[in-house]
Protein backbone atom coordinates (compact mmCIF):
# COMPACT_ATOMS: atom_id res chain seq x y z
CA UNK A 1 0.00 0.00 0.00
CA UNK A 2 1.39 3.55 -0.99
CA UNK A 3 -0.32 6.05 1.67
CA UNK A 4 0.83 9.25 0.39
CA UNK A 5 0.73 9.90 4.20
CA UNK A 6 3.18 7.74 4.74
CA UNK A 7 6.78 7.68 4.06
CA UNK A 8 8.10 5.90 1.20
CA UNK A 9 10.54 2.89 2.08
CA UNK A 10 12.77 3.21 -1.09
CA UNK A 11 16.04 1.46 -1.20
CA UNK A 12 19.02 3.92 -1.59
CA UNK A 13 22.21 2.66 -3.11
CA UNK A 14 25.06 5.21 -1.84
CA UNK A 15 28.23 3.49 -1.59
CA UNK A 16 31.18 5.52 -2.42
CA UNK A 17 33.27 2.95 -2.73
CA UNK A 18 33.18 -0.53 -4.68
CA UNK A 19 32.84 -3.36 -2.43
CA UNK A 20 35.64 -6.01 -3.06
CA UNK A 21 36.32 -8.66 -0.75
CA UNK A 22 35.00 -6.87 2.59
CA UNK A 23 37.35 -4.22 1.82
CA UNK A 24 36.64 -0.52 0.52
CA UNK A 25 39.07 0.49 -1.92
CA UNK A 26 39.05 3.75 -4.38
CA UNK A 27 38.32 2.92 -7.88
CA UNK A 28 40.19 4.46 -11.07
CA UNK A 29 37.48 6.32 -13.23
CA UNK A 30 36.30 4.22 -16.45
CA UNK A 31 38.59 5.42 -19.73
CA UNK A 32 37.07 8.70 -21.12
CA UNK A 33 34.61 9.06 -18.50
CA UNK A 34 31.53 10.76 -19.01
CA UNK A 35 28.43 10.57 -20.89
CA UNK A 36 28.77 11.32 -24.74
CA UNK A 37 31.74 9.01 -24.37
CA UNK A 38 32.61 5.84 -26.16
CA UNK A 39 33.99 2.96 -24.21
CA UNK A 40 35.64 0.00 -26.08
CA UNK A 41 34.50 -3.56 -24.53
CA UNK A 42 38.05 -4.15 -24.12
CA UNK A 43 38.64 -1.10 -22.30
CA UNK A 44 35.87 -2.26 -19.84
CA UNK A 45 37.61 -5.37 -19.22
CA UNK A 46 40.95 -3.41 -18.20
CA UNK A 47 39.20 -1.21 -16.04
CA UNK A 48 37.36 -4.35 -14.57
CA UNK A 49 41.29 -6.01 -13.87
CA UNK A 50 42.41 -3.01 -12.88
CA UNK A 51 40.19 -2.39 -9.57
CA UNK A 52 40.36 -6.26 -8.97
CA UNK A 53 36.39 -6.95 -10.17
CA UNK A 54 35.02 -9.34 -12.21
CA UNK A 55 36.90 -9.49 -15.42
CA UNK A 56 35.11 -12.09 -17.42
CA UNK A 57 32.22 -9.99 -18.52
CA UNK A 58 30.03 -13.26 -19.18
CA UNK A 59 29.82 -13.81 -15.28
CA UNK A 60 28.56 -10.54 -15.13
CA UNK A 61 24.89 -11.04 -14.06
CA UNK A 62 22.29 -9.84 -16.20
CA UNK A 63 19.88 -6.87 -13.36
CA UNK A 64 16.60 -9.25 -13.05
CA UNK A 65 13.96 -8.24 -15.73
CA UNK A 66 11.62 -5.56 -14.92
CA UNK A 67 14.46 -4.83 -11.79
CA UNK A 68 14.20 -1.15 -10.56
CA UNK A 69 17.50 0.29 -9.18
CA UNK A 70 17.89 3.58 -7.42
CA UNK A 71 21.28 5.66 -7.21
CA UNK A 72 22.20 8.52 -5.33
CA UNK A 73 24.45 10.65 -6.11
CA UNK A 74 25.12 14.75 -4.89
CA UNK A 75 21.50 14.76 -3.92
CA UNK A 76 20.30 13.26 -7.34
CA UNK A 77 18.42 10.40 -7.26
CA UNK A 78 18.61 8.27 -10.26
CA UNK A 79 16.26 5.54 -11.14
CA UNK A 80 16.91 3.00 -13.40
CA UNK A 81 15.14 1.14 -15.13
CA UNK A 82 14.56 -1.30 -18.49
CA UNK A 83 11.17 0.86 -19.22
CA UNK A 84 10.05 3.99 -17.93
CA UNK A 85 6.11 4.13 -19.87
CA UNK A 86 3.53 5.75 -18.41
CA UNK A 87 1.83 4.22 -15.37
CA UNK A 88 4.48 1.81 -14.80
CA UNK A 89 6.37 1.22 -11.15
CA UNK A 90 9.52 3.03 -12.56
CA UNK A 91 7.07 6.22 -14.12
CA UNK A 92 5.40 5.99 -10.13
CA UNK A 93 8.38 5.80 -8.47
CA UNK A 94 10.02 9.29 -10.06
CA UNK A 95 6.51 10.87 -9.63
CA UNK A 96 6.32 9.79 -5.97
CA UNK A 97 9.91 11.77 -5.59
CA UNK A 98 9.10 14.77 -7.46
CA UNK A 99 6.24 15.17 -5.17
CA UNK A 100 8.24 14.75 -2.26
CA UNK A 101 10.42 17.47 -3.65
CA UNK A 102 13.37 15.16 -3.84
CA UNK A 103 15.44 15.95 -7.00
CA UNK A 104 15.25 13.09 -9.46
CA UNK A 105 16.37 11.99 -13.12
CA UNK A 106 14.75 11.60 -14.96
CA UNK A 107 11.84 13.50 -14.33
CA UNK A 108 8.70 12.36 -14.97
CA UNK A 109 8.21 14.73 -17.77
CA UNK A 110 10.85 13.92 -19.58
CA UNK A 111 10.22 10.05 -19.78
CA UNK A 112 6.71 11.09 -21.19
CA UNK A 113 8.40 13.60 -23.67
CA UNK A 114 11.05 10.45 -24.68
CA UNK A 115 8.64 8.37 -25.47
CA UNK A 116 6.31 10.05 -27.58
CA UNK A 117 7.90 10.23 -31.32
CA UNK A 118 7.42 14.08 -32.21
CA UNK A 119 7.99 15.55 -28.80
CA UNK A 120 11.30 13.47 -28.62
CA UNK A 121 12.60 14.74 -32.17
CA UNK A 122 11.43 17.88 -31.28
CA UNK A 123 13.55 18.42 -28.05
CA UNK A 124 16.45 16.79 -30.10
CA UNK A 125 16.44 18.55 -32.80
CA UNK A 126 16.52 22.02 -30.71
CA UNK A 127 19.97 20.16 -28.99
CA UNK A 128 21.05 20.48 -32.39
CA UNK A 129 20.65 16.30 -33.50
CA UNK A 130 19.97 15.33 -36.17
CA UNK A 131 16.20 13.63 -36.28
CA UNK A 132 14.45 12.03 -39.12
CA UNK A 133 12.04 14.49 -40.88
CA UNK A 134 8.15 13.58 -39.41
CA UNK A 135 4.52 14.26 -39.89
CA UNK A 136 1.41 13.37 -38.27
CA UNK A 137 -1.13 11.63 -40.28
CA UNK A 138 -4.69 9.54 -39.92
CA UNK A 139 -4.54 7.75 -43.39
CA UNK A 140 -1.62 9.11 -46.03
CA UNK A 141 1.89 8.10 -46.27
CA UNK A 142 4.55 9.37 -48.66
CA UNK A 143 6.51 6.29 -49.16
CA UNK A 144 9.21 4.84 -48.08
CA UNK A 145 8.75 5.78 -44.29
CA UNK A 146 9.00 4.40 -40.51
CA UNK A 147 5.52 4.30 -38.86
CA UNK A 148 4.46 4.83 -35.11
CA UNK A 149 1.77 4.39 -33.28
CA UNK A 150 0.75 8.18 -31.50
CA UNK A 151 -1.51 6.90 -28.69
CA UNK A 152 -2.26 5.16 -25.60
CA UNK A 153 -1.61 1.64 -26.51
CA UNK A 154 1.54 2.20 -28.84
CA UNK A 155 4.83 1.84 -28.00
CA UNK A 156 7.96 3.11 -29.09
CA UNK A 157 9.42 -0.36 -29.30
CA UNK A 158 7.12 -0.84 -32.76
CA UNK A 159 8.36 0.68 -35.66
CA UNK A 160 7.43 -0.13 -38.76
CA UNK A 161 9.41 0.41 -42.41
CA UNK A 162 6.81 0.18 -45.53
CA UNK A 163 7.59 0.73 -48.85
CA UNK A 164 4.26 -0.16 -50.67
CA UNK A 165 0.64 0.74 -50.30
CA UNK A 166 -0.30 -2.44 -49.67
CA UNK A 167 1.41 -2.98 -46.63
CA UNK A 168 1.51 0.70 -45.44
CA UNK A 169 -2.31 0.24 -45.49
CA UNK A 170 -2.74 -2.71 -43.11
CA UNK A 171 -0.02 -1.22 -40.71
CA UNK A 172 -2.06 1.91 -40.63
CA UNK A 173 -4.90 0.12 -39.87
CA UNK A 174 -2.87 -1.58 -37.26
CA UNK A 175 -1.35 1.21 -35.48
CA UNK A 176 -3.77 3.43 -35.58
CA UNK A 177 -6.69 0.97 -33.85
CA UNK A 178 -8.79 1.12 -37.28
CA UNK A 179 -8.41 4.16 -38.30
CA UNK A 180 -9.23 5.85 -34.36
CA UNK A 181 -5.93 7.45 -33.83
CA UNK A 182 -3.81 9.35 -35.97
CA UNK A 183 -0.13 7.97 -36.36
CA UNK A 184 3.22 9.22 -36.77
CA UNK A 185 5.40 8.59 -40.30
CA UNK A 186 9.22 9.70 -41.01
CA UNK A 187 10.79 9.77 -43.80
CA UNK A 188 12.45 6.89 -44.78
CA UNK A 189 15.40 7.25 -47.80
CA UNK A 190 15.90 4.95 -50.51
CA UNK A 191 19.05 1.96 -49.35
CA UNK A 192 18.21 4.07 -45.75
CA UNK A 193 18.89 1.13 -43.03
CA UNK A 194 18.07 1.18 -39.26
CA UNK A 195 21.22 1.49 -36.76
CA UNK A 196 20.27 0.84 -32.71
CA UNK A 197 22.26 1.20 -29.78
CA UNK A 198 22.27 1.31 -26.33
CA UNK A 199 23.19 4.12 -23.97
CA UNK A 200 24.26 3.85 -20.38
CA UNK A 201 24.08 6.77 -18.66
CA UNK A 202 24.73 8.47 -21.89
CA UNK A 203 27.76 6.15 -22.78
CA UNK A 204 27.59 3.40 -25.50
CA UNK A 205 29.95 0.70 -25.65
CA UNK A 206 31.42 -0.28 -29.48
CA UNK A 207 29.55 2.44 -31.17
CA UNK A 208 31.32 4.92 -33.37
CA UNK A 209 32.21 8.46 -32.21
CA UNK A 210 29.25 9.87 -33.99
CA UNK A 211 26.43 8.15 -32.10
CA UNK A 212 28.46 8.34 -28.76
CA UNK A 213 28.17 12.01 -29.22
CA UNK A 214 24.76 11.79 -29.97
CA UNK A 215 24.07 9.28 -26.99
CA UNK A 216 25.33 11.89 -24.54
CA UNK A 217 23.64 15.01 -25.88
CA UNK A 218 20.45 12.87 -25.55
CA UNK A 219 21.54 11.70 -22.00
CA UNK A 220 21.79 15.63 -21.22
CA UNK A 221 18.19 16.46 -22.43
CA UNK A 222 16.64 13.61 -21.04
CA UNK A 223 18.45 12.21 -18.48
CA UNK A 224 17.33 8.75 -18.95
CA UNK A 225 19.90 6.41 -17.80
CA UNK A 226 19.32 3.96 -19.82
CA UNK A 227 17.79 3.92 -23.32
CA UNK A 228 17.71 2.46 -26.73
CA UNK A 229 18.56 4.91 -29.36
CA UNK A 230 17.20 4.52 -33.22
CA UNK A 231 18.65 5.70 -35.68
CA UNK A 232 17.93 5.98 -39.61
CA UNK A 233 21.43 5.78 -41.25
CA UNK A 234 21.60 7.50 -44.66
CA UNK A 235 24.15 8.41 -46.92
CA UNK A 236 26.24 8.49 -43.50
CA UNK A 237 24.56 10.48 -42.14
CA UNK A 238 22.52 9.06 -38.32
CA UNK A 239 18.97 10.57 -38.05
CA UNK A 240 17.57 9.97 -34.84
CA UNK A 241 14.07 8.13 -35.43
CA UNK A 242 13.07 7.57 -32.15
CA UNK A 243 14.25 6.61 -28.16
CA UNK A 244 12.59 3.79 -26.55
CA UNK A 245 12.82 0.68 -23.51
CA UNK A 246 15.22 -1.70 -23.33
CA UNK A 247 15.73 -4.92 -21.49
CA UNK A 248 18.32 -6.21 -19.30
CA UNK A 249 18.54 -9.29 -21.12
CA UNK A 250 19.85 -7.76 -24.42
CA UNK A 251 22.73 -6.04 -23.32
CA UNK A 252 26.03 -7.30 -24.56
CA UNK A 253 28.41 -8.26 -21.80
CA UNK A 254 30.09 -5.43 -21.98
CA UNK A 255 27.22 -2.95 -21.66
CA UNK A 256 26.25 -4.78 -18.81
CA UNK A 257 29.61 -4.38 -17.07
CA UNK A 258 29.29 -0.98 -17.28
CA UNK A 259 25.46 -0.75 -16.21
CA UNK A 260 27.02 -3.21 -13.21
CA UNK A 261 29.30 -0.14 -12.51
CA UNK A 262 27.27 2.24 -12.44
CA UNK A 263 24.79 0.56 -10.10
CA UNK A 264 27.70 -0.15 -7.72
CA UNK A 265 29.02 3.35 -7.88
CA UNK A 266 32.07 1.88 -9.27
CA UNK A 267 31.79 4.48 -11.76
CA UNK A 268 30.35 7.69 -10.92
CA UNK A 269 27.63 10.21 -12.56
CA UNK B 1 -6.28 41.38 -33.80
CA UNK B 2 -4.53 37.67 -32.75
CA UNK B 3 -4.87 34.60 -34.13
CA UNK B 4 -6.17 31.43 -31.74
CA UNK B 5 -6.10 27.99 -32.60
CA UNK B 6 -8.06 25.50 -31.26
CA UNK B 7 -6.94 21.72 -31.65
CA UNK B 8 -9.72 19.38 -32.13
CA UNK B 9 -9.69 15.58 -33.06
CA UNK B 10 -12.57 14.78 -35.37
CA UNK B 11 -11.81 11.08 -34.03
CA UNK B 12 -13.11 12.24 -30.72
CA UNK B 13 -16.05 14.54 -31.42
CA UNK B 14 -19.14 12.29 -30.82
CA UNK B 15 -22.36 14.71 -30.74
CA UNK B 16 -23.54 17.36 -32.21
CA UNK B 17 -23.27 19.96 -28.86
CA UNK B 18 -19.91 19.10 -28.87
CA UNK B 19 -19.70 20.45 -32.68
CA UNK B 20 -21.68 23.12 -31.31
CA UNK B 21 -19.58 24.25 -28.50
CA UNK B 22 -16.83 24.78 -31.25
CA UNK B 23 -18.89 26.99 -33.29
CA UNK B 24 -20.11 29.05 -30.09
CA UNK B 25 -15.73 29.72 -29.22
CA UNK B 26 -15.03 30.38 -33.05
CA UNK B 27 -17.96 32.57 -33.39
CA UNK B 28 -17.35 34.50 -29.50
CA UNK B 29 -13.14 34.63 -30.70
CA UNK B 30 -14.30 36.23 -33.77
CA UNK B 31 -16.70 38.65 -32.54
CA UNK B 32 -13.72 39.33 -29.98
CA UNK B 33 -11.76 40.51 -33.17
CA UNK B 34 -9.54 37.28 -33.39
CA UNK B 35 -8.76 35.22 -36.39
CA UNK B 36 -9.43 31.50 -35.85
CA UNK B 37 -8.09 28.49 -37.27
CA UNK B 38 -9.33 25.17 -36.35
CA UNK B 39 -6.20 22.48 -35.83
CA UNK B 40 -6.34 18.84 -36.56
CA UNK B 41 -3.78 16.76 -35.87
CA UNK B 42 -2.54 16.66 -38.96
CA UNK B 43 -1.86 20.38 -38.91
CA UNK B 44 -0.03 20.17 -35.53
CA UNK B 45 2.45 22.12 -37.65
CA UNK B 46 0.27 25.14 -37.76
CA UNK B 47 0.87 25.46 -33.96
CA UNK B 48 3.96 27.78 -34.17
CA UNK B 49 1.81 30.13 -36.46
CA UNK B 50 -0.87 30.80 -33.61
CA UNK B 51 -0.80 33.42 -30.86
CA UNK B 52 -2.58 30.59 -28.33
CA UNK B 53 -3.82 27.30 -28.41
CA UNK B 54 -7.26 26.15 -26.84
CA UNK B 55 -7.43 22.20 -27.18
CA UNK B 56 -10.35 20.80 -27.16
CA UNK B 57 -10.20 17.07 -27.80
CA UNK B 58 -9.17 14.12 -25.47
CA UNK B 59 -6.37 14.73 -23.42
CA UNK B 60 -4.05 12.17 -22.58
CA UNK B 61 -0.14 12.40 -22.08
CA UNK B 62 0.13 9.53 -24.80
CA UNK B 63 -1.88 11.11 -27.35
CA UNK B 64 -1.58 14.21 -29.88
CA UNK B 65 -3.51 16.96 -27.69
CA UNK B 66 -0.13 15.99 -25.48
CA UNK B 67 2.21 16.72 -28.16
CA UNK B 68 -0.09 20.07 -29.67
CA UNK B 69 0.67 21.63 -25.82
CA UNK B 70 4.21 20.47 -25.87
CA UNK B 71 4.52 22.34 -29.40
CA UNK B 72 2.71 25.10 -27.81
CA UNK B 73 5.39 25.18 -24.95
CA UNK B 74 7.82 24.90 -26.86
CA UNK B 75 6.93 28.07 -29.32
CA UNK B 76 6.29 29.93 -26.29
CA UNK B 77 2.99 30.13 -26.92
CA UNK B 78 -0.17 30.27 -24.01
CA UNK B 79 -2.04 26.71 -23.65
CA UNK B 80 -5.07 25.73 -22.58
CA UNK B 81 -4.88 22.50 -21.79
CA UNK B 82 -0.88 22.91 -20.61
CA UNK B 83 0.97 19.76 -21.00
CA UNK B 84 1.37 19.36 -16.76
CA UNK B 85 -1.90 19.97 -16.51
CA UNK B 86 -2.61 16.96 -18.80
CA UNK B 87 -0.07 15.21 -17.14
CA UNK B 88 -1.49 15.33 -13.73
CA UNK B 89 -5.40 15.57 -14.26
CA UNK B 90 -5.04 12.54 -16.46
CA UNK B 91 -3.46 10.29 -13.94
CA UNK B 92 -5.72 9.74 -10.63
CA UNK B 93 -2.46 8.84 -9.12
CA UNK B 94 -0.82 12.28 -10.11
CA UNK B 95 -3.93 14.21 -9.52
CA UNK B 96 -4.83 12.33 -6.21
CA UNK B 97 -1.02 12.89 -5.20
CA UNK B 98 -1.31 16.83 -5.97
CA UNK B 99 -4.55 17.52 -3.74
CA UNK B 100 -3.15 15.47 -0.85
CA UNK B 101 -0.41 17.53 -1.13
CA UNK B 102 -1.92 20.36 -0.74
CA UNK B 103 -4.52 18.75 1.92
CA UNK B 104 -7.93 19.22 -0.28
CA UNK B 105 -10.71 17.43 1.09
CA UNK B 106 -10.83 14.40 -0.24
CA UNK B 107 -12.83 10.85 0.51
CA UNK B 108 -10.52 8.22 2.14
CA UNK B 109 -8.14 7.31 -1.11
CA UNK B 110 -5.14 5.26 -1.13
CA UNK B 111 -3.23 3.59 -3.83
CA UNK B 112 -2.56 0.06 -5.14
CA UNK B 113 0.44 -1.24 -6.56
CA UNK B 114 0.48 -4.82 -8.57
CA UNK B 115 2.51 -6.19 -5.00
CA UNK B 116 0.04 -4.88 -2.77
CA UNK B 117 -3.07 -6.69 -3.64
CA UNK B 118 -3.38 -10.02 -1.06
CA UNK B 119 -6.47 -11.01 0.20
CA UNK B 120 -5.22 -9.70 3.44
CA UNK B 121 -4.67 -6.38 2.81
CA UNK B 122 -7.94 -6.05 0.68
CA UNK B 123 -9.65 -7.17 3.40
CA UNK B 124 -7.81 -4.57 5.69
CA UNK B 125 -9.15 -1.87 3.28
CA UNK B 126 -12.92 -2.97 3.69
CA UNK B 127 -12.21 -3.06 7.58
CA UNK B 128 -10.53 0.71 7.25
CA UNK B 129 -12.62 2.48 4.61
CA UNK B 130 -15.88 0.65 4.67
CA UNK B 131 -18.25 -1.18 1.83
CA UNK B 132 -18.46 -0.75 -1.01
CA UNK B 133 -15.45 0.75 -2.10
CA UNK B 134 -14.96 2.64 -5.41
CA UNK B 135 -11.83 1.19 -7.40
CA UNK B 136 -10.68 3.03 -10.47
CA UNK B 137 -7.95 2.85 -13.35
CA UNK B 138 -5.86 6.07 -12.85
CA UNK B 139 -6.52 7.27 -16.76
CA UNK B 140 -10.22 6.89 -16.48
CA UNK B 141 -12.03 9.42 -18.23
CA UNK B 142 -15.82 9.55 -18.22
CA UNK B 143 -16.17 7.42 -15.56
CA UNK B 144 -15.31 4.41 -18.02
CA UNK B 145 -12.91 2.63 -15.62
CA UNK B 146 -14.54 3.52 -12.45
CA UNK B 147 -16.34 0.73 -10.38
CA UNK B 148 -18.21 -0.08 -7.45
CA UNK B 149 -17.41 -3.34 -5.38
CA UNK B 150 -18.88 -4.60 -2.66
CA UNK B 151 -16.73 -7.45 -1.40
CA UNK B 152 -13.58 -8.85 -1.62
CA UNK B 153 -14.01 -10.98 -4.75
CA UNK B 154 -15.62 -8.43 -6.56
CA UNK B 155 -12.70 -5.88 -5.75
CA UNK B 156 -10.36 -8.93 -7.12
CA UNK B 157 -12.33 -9.23 -10.44
CA UNK B 158 -12.32 -5.60 -11.19
CA UNK B 159 -8.62 -5.25 -9.84
CA UNK B 160 -7.53 -7.73 -12.14
CA UNK B 161 -8.65 -5.90 -14.93
CA UNK B 162 -7.22 -2.38 -14.39
CA UNK B 163 -3.95 -3.66 -13.19
CA UNK B 164 -3.22 -4.89 -17.02
CA UNK B 165 -3.62 -1.58 -17.86
CA UNK B 166 -1.80 0.36 -15.04
CA UNK B 167 1.08 -0.89 -12.17
CA UNK B 168 -0.95 1.33 -9.34
CA UNK B 169 -4.83 1.59 -8.84
CA UNK B 170 -6.37 3.89 -6.93
CA UNK B 171 -9.23 2.45 -3.89
CA UNK B 172 -11.48 5.20 -2.68
CA UNK B 173 -14.52 5.38 -0.18
CA UNK B 174 -17.66 5.46 -1.26
CA UNK B 175 -19.57 8.52 -0.80
CA UNK B 176 -23.09 8.52 -1.23
CA UNK B 177 -24.27 11.44 -3.76
CA UNK B 178 -27.39 12.19 -5.59
CA UNK B 179 -25.83 14.93 -7.57
CA UNK B 180 -21.98 16.21 -8.07
CA UNK B 181 -21.08 20.01 -8.35
CA UNK B 182 -18.65 21.24 -11.33
CA UNK B 183 -17.20 23.78 -10.31
CA UNK B 184 -15.44 25.47 -13.56
CA UNK B 185 -12.13 27.29 -12.19
CA UNK B 186 -10.06 29.45 -14.74
CA UNK B 187 -6.82 30.87 -13.27
CA UNK B 188 -7.66 30.29 -9.50
CA UNK B 189 -11.23 32.12 -10.04
CA UNK B 190 -14.56 30.97 -10.31
CA UNK B 191 -15.58 29.93 -14.17
CA UNK B 192 -19.09 28.63 -14.03
CA UNK B 193 -20.63 26.35 -11.34
CA UNK B 194 -23.64 23.26 -12.24
CA UNK B 195 -24.87 20.30 -10.78
CA UNK B 196 -24.34 16.73 -12.60
CA UNK B 197 -27.46 14.80 -11.58
CA UNK B 198 -26.40 11.24 -10.75
CA UNK B 199 -28.92 8.68 -12.44
CA UNK B 200 -30.57 6.52 -10.13
CA UNK B 201 -29.73 3.36 -11.71
CA UNK B 202 -26.04 4.22 -11.35
CA UNK B 203 -22.90 6.16 -9.14
CA UNK B 204 -21.05 7.53 -12.30
CA UNK B 205 -21.85 10.32 -14.16
CA UNK B 206 -22.16 8.31 -17.43
CA UNK B 207 -22.75 4.32 -17.46
CA UNK B 208 -23.70 1.86 -20.02
CA UNK B 209 -26.90 0.31 -18.43
CA UNK B 210 -28.23 -2.83 -20.80
CA UNK B 211 -26.50 -1.69 -23.32
CA UNK B 212 -27.43 2.21 -23.01
CA UNK B 213 -25.80 5.31 -22.41
CA UNK B 214 -27.14 6.94 -19.94
CA UNK B 215 -25.71 10.36 -19.11
CA UNK B 216 -26.00 12.40 -16.00
CA UNK B 217 -28.49 15.59 -16.02
CA UNK B 218 -26.93 18.84 -15.82
CA UNK B 219 -28.17 22.14 -14.13
CA UNK B 220 -26.40 25.32 -14.60
CA UNK B 221 -26.46 27.14 -11.20
CA UNK B 222 -25.66 30.91 -10.70
CA UNK B 223 -23.07 31.61 -8.09
CA UNK B 224 -25.15 32.70 -5.41
CA UNK B 225 -26.75 29.58 -5.11
CA UNK B 226 -23.66 27.14 -4.98
CA UNK B 227 -22.59 26.84 -0.86
CA UNK B 228 -19.66 29.33 -0.56
CA UNK B 229 -17.84 26.32 1.07
CA UNK B 230 -18.25 24.37 -2.42
CA UNK B 231 -16.81 26.70 -4.11
CA UNK B 232 -13.63 27.68 -2.18
CA UNK B 233 -12.99 23.88 -1.99
CA UNK B 234 -12.94 23.68 -6.12
CA UNK B 235 -11.11 26.73 -6.58
CA UNK B 236 -8.25 25.41 -4.04
CA UNK B 237 -8.46 21.68 -6.18
CA UNK B 238 -8.17 23.78 -9.24
CA UNK B 239 -4.86 25.67 -7.49
CA UNK B 240 -3.54 22.35 -6.03
CA UNK B 241 -3.20 21.47 -10.11
CA UNK B 242 -2.32 24.64 -11.77
CA UNK B 243 -3.44 27.46 -13.11
CA UNK B 244 -5.48 26.55 -16.56
CA UNK B 245 -9.19 25.55 -16.54
CA UNK B 246 -10.37 23.11 -14.64
CA UNK B 247 -13.90 21.37 -13.85
CA UNK B 248 -13.78 20.12 -9.94
CA UNK B 249 -16.56 17.57 -9.09
CA UNK B 250 -17.17 18.03 -5.74
CA UNK B 251 -19.48 15.90 -3.35
CA UNK B 252 -21.13 17.70 -1.18
CA UNK B 253 -22.22 15.37 1.91
CA UNK B 254 -24.21 16.29 4.96
CA UNK B 255 -22.65 19.51 4.91
CA UNK B 256 -18.73 18.02 4.27
CA UNK B 257 -17.75 18.86 0.91
CA UNK B 258 -15.10 16.54 -0.89
CA UNK B 259 -13.14 16.15 -4.21
CA UNK B 260 -14.05 13.57 -6.49
CA UNK B 261 -11.69 14.64 -9.20
CA UNK B 262 -10.14 17.61 -10.84
CA UNK B 263 -10.76 17.44 -15.10
CA UNK B 264 -8.51 18.98 -17.60
CA UNK B 265 -10.22 19.55 -20.80
CA UNK B 266 -13.62 20.40 -18.50
CA UNK B 267 -16.88 19.85 -21.08
CA UNK B 268 -19.19 22.94 -22.26
CA UNK B 269 -21.05 21.62 -24.59
CA UNK B 270 -24.25 20.61 -22.27
CA UNK B 271 -25.64 23.76 -21.00
CA UNK B 272 -22.79 23.58 -17.63
CA UNK B 273 -22.52 27.79 -18.46
CA UNK B 274 -26.11 28.36 -19.11
CA UNK B 275 -25.68 30.88 -15.85
CA UNK B 276 -22.76 32.03 -17.61
CA UNK B 277 -22.74 33.67 -20.57
CA UNK B 278 -19.00 35.07 -20.79
CA UNK B 279 -17.56 31.73 -20.59
CA UNK B 280 -16.18 31.41 -23.76
CA UNK B 281 -15.20 35.52 -23.88
CA UNK B 282 -13.17 34.88 -20.67
CA UNK B 283 -11.10 31.93 -21.95
CA UNK B 284 -10.34 33.66 -25.06
CA UNK B 285 -9.31 36.90 -23.03
CA UNK B 286 -7.33 35.19 -20.91
CA UNK B 287 -5.27 32.96 -23.33
CA UNK B 288 -4.98 35.87 -25.66
CA UNK B 289 -4.14 38.73 -22.97
CA UNK B 290 -1.29 40.81 -23.98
Amino acid sequence: MNNRGEDPQIPEIEALHAQTGGAQVPLQPLPSSGAGTNISPAAVTRYQKKNGLKTHARREPAPLKDALHILKRNNTYHVISENYYYKTEPYYTILRYELEGKKVEPSSSSVLDAYVIPICLERAASAGIPVCEWGISQAYVPLPAILYGLNYFSTTLDYFIVDDSKKAKDVIKHITNNGKYPFCYQRYPEGAEIHTCTAIFGRTVGACNTIADYAGKIYEIFRIPLVKLVFVKAGGAFLLSSLSPTRYAQLSDSERALLSAYLSNQEFL
Amino acid sequence: MSRLGIFVDRKTLSNSEQLNALIRCRDVSEELGHDVDFIFPVDICKIPKMDALFIRARTDPMNITYVAARMAKFHGIPVIDDSESIQICSDKINMYSHLMKKSVSLPKTIFLSRNDLSVEHVSHLFDEMGSPLVVKEPSTSFSLRVEKVHSVAEFFKVARRFIKMSDWIVVQQFIESKYDWRIGVLDGKLLYACKYTIPSVTFKIQASVNGHLIYCGVESVPPDCVPPPVIQLGIDAANAIGSGLYGVDIKNNNGDAYVIEVNDNPSLESGEDTCYPLVYQTIVSHLLRT
